[in-house]
């Protein structure tokens, strides 16, 4: 990292006297300025509550230890101990991964897309796994339920950490006590190990998702299918992750875990997709969303996703898929790519996905639909999985 | 459907299908300059309605930069530049630590940079101008001193010497955590690292 400018350090310090140490995560004036200003107003709340208790409270300690922190590299959400998601403002801690605010638009242009749908389902099953503080189902029934209180939402989270499960429960319950979640939405969190086998032996604490799921009694079909999984390979963690994020935030969230087989770099990084796209075939998911680290993985992830052959429609977003597409000349690309940025996520649908995202009906009879998708099972590994769980 | 659905503009629900007329919500009061919001509110009784902005009249950036961004990276900036199409203005907001917040600040600020342009003396921001010049001042002096008192520069008469603990409370779960109904488990969930 290049070294900041004395002037500028002179500069921030004439400002305030902890503007420098910001400078050093920040990097320009108005951002360490905008981070200064929030650090001093939850200083000040924290030192409000801390008296009203009775303890005793300094502000300007407060500050100078966050600023310090901060300083250090600490992210800046775990200090406040918040990130806003959409209109949500979702509670983080140290161990779970901070929402994004890519991931956000996604989300919010999905929900967008299926707020004009006409044909609804009167309940409306939303999957969401790799689930983290819980911020994705959150804005989900957040954004649909505002408008269409004509159907039922039905939410649910996975993940395999504990420390997350506990806050995205935490941040259900904040967001129902902030009367913020409608009664048409129900939300739960279950725990799975996603890369887990029906097969394999599980473990006392941990089942598979199909267990899982059956395990708790929620239903084995759903409509929409969501995940941001680990997709950061270990090379690119090195490489092109920020010391606050390598620092900070759980490596369990951000990398998948090492394959058994041997794999190379990329393949290491893209562990989860296809575990993903075989469950979302098995809950015959008629919209799947999966986050992704850029342009490369989106084709990797598309490809793999077309050579399933069950879906009617792939189509790859970038970070701001609500604006115009990009013009960056002629991209040789098999799938269209929507909106400017980063590539951020695939999007997959079939049956009457297609319809709910206002892209036209299904070109293929539900007859079909049912035949291409058995066809899959049959052919993939998981065909024993789908035999042996429905025997359960 | 064409574009209009899609907006942040021309939501479903009539209350916030202008941006700029949608009351703030509490939620995110906190974290807006408190002068600027009530004295918007009173006056928006008084005015008539904001110029609506449609969404294909304005280019919206999120300047993210360049590099990569998701789970690579995690920024604290959620800056949002609007560009008028027809106008050339260009607004940008970075006030508040809520994308959307900002989205909507900035389409407030917009929408108050063209009503200048069209209306001259007559426009919101003119008449708002006038009316809150006076209030302005006084308003401003109490943040000073406000910032002033955690600044240091002026310590303030109630604060005590800083006791041990309270970890928790830097890491921001206190303070919801005492708004929980007592003895719920999803309480401790965001307490204690
Ligand atoms: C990138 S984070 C996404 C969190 C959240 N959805 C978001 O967007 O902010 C990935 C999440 O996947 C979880 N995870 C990692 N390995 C998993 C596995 N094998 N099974 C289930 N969840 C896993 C991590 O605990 C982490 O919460």
């Amino acid at each position: 990292m290049p070294r900041l400018a004395t002037s500028l350090l002179r500069e921030a310090y004439a400002i305030h006297p902890c503007l420098p140490l910001l400078l050093r995560p920040c990097r320009d004036l108005q951002a360490a300025r905008n981070e200064l200003r929030w650090l001093c107003e939850h200083a000040g709340k924290v030192a409000r509550l801390r008296r009203a208790k009775g303890r005793d409270a300094d502000p300007k300690q407060l500050l100078k230890r966050l600023v310090q922190e901060r300083a250090a590299g600490k992210p800046l959400q775990y200090l406040l101990g918040t990130e806003f998601f959409g209109d949500l403002e979702i509670r983080c801690q140290p161990g779970v991964l901070i929402p994004r605010q890519e991931t956000a638009a996604s989300v919010m242009h999905l929900t967008r897309l299926l707020r004009a749908a006409l044909d609804l389902p009167p309940e409306l099953r939303v999957l969401d796994l790799c689930t983290g503080t819980g911020c994705i189902p959150l804005l989900i029934a957040d954004e649909l339920t505002r408008c269409r209180q004509d159907v039922q939402l039905r939410l649910l989270g996975v993940d395999v950490s504990d420390k997350a499960l506990r806050l995205a429960q935490y941040n259900l319950h904040q967001t129902q006590r902030k009367g913020r979640l409608s009664d048409t939405a129900k939300v739960a969190f279950i725990h799975a190990d996603l890369l887990m086998e029906p097969f394999d032996v599980q473990p006392a604490q941990t089942l598979c998702l199909k267990k899982a799921m059956n395990y708790s009694r929620v239903p084995p079909f759903w409509d929409v299918f969501v995940s941001n999984p680990p997709y950061i390979s270990p090379a690119a963690y090195w490489k092109t992750t920020t010391r606050s994020v390598r620092g900070f935030e759980p490596k369990l969230a951000l990398v998948p875990p090492l394959p058994a087989d041997p794999a190379t770099d990329t393949e290491h990084g893209d562990i989860f997709y296809p575990h993903l796209l075989a469950m979302a075939r098995d809950v015959e998911a008629k919209i799947v969303l999966l986050e992704v680290a850029d342009l490369a993985q989106a084709g990797r992830v598309a490809e793999m996703a077309q050579n399933m052959a069950i879906f009617d429609g792939i189509e790859i977003w970038r970070d701001q898929p609500d604006q115009p597409a990009e013009e960056r000349g002629a991209q040789p690309s098999r799938f269209p790519i929507i909106g400017q940025g980063n590539g951020r996520s695939v999007l997959c649908w079939r049956a009457r996905g297609g319809s709910w995202l206002g892209k036209g009906p299904s070109p293929v009879s539900p007859l079909d639909d049912a035949r291409r998708l058995w066809e899959s099972h049959r052919v993939s590994s998981s065909f024993f999985d789908f035999k042996f769980n429905s025997r359960l | 459907m064409p574009p209009l659905l899609h907006g942040l503009s021309q939501r479903c629900l009539p209350a916030r299908t202008t941006l700029s007329t949608a009351p703030f919500r509490t939620v995110l009061h906190p974290l807006l300059p408190r002068a600027f919001t009530a004295t918007s509110l009173q006056l928006s009784k008084q005015m008539p309605p904001r110029r609506v902005i449609l969404d294909n009249e304005i280019i919206e950036n999120f300047l993210r930069g360049s590099g990569p961004g998701g789970q690579k990276i995690n920024k604290t900036s959620c800056a949002v530049q609007l560009k008028h199409l027809p106008t050339g203005i260009v607004v940008k907001c970075q006030e508040t630590r809520s994308r959307q917040q900002n989205r909507k600040i900035a389409r407030r600020l917009l929408g108050d940079r063209l009503e200048e342009l069209e209306l001259g003396e007559e426009s919101r921001t003119a008449v708002k101008g006038r009316e809150k010049s006076k209030k302005k001042k006084s308003a401003e002096k109490k943040r000073k001193r406000k910032y002033r008192a955690l600044e240091g520069k002026e310590a303030g008469g109630e604060g005590g010497l800083e006791g041990q603990g309270g970890e928790d409370a830097v890491d921001g779960v206190e303070e919801e955590g005492e708004k929980v109904t007592g003895g719920e488990k999803a309480a401790d969930g965001g307490k204690g690292g």
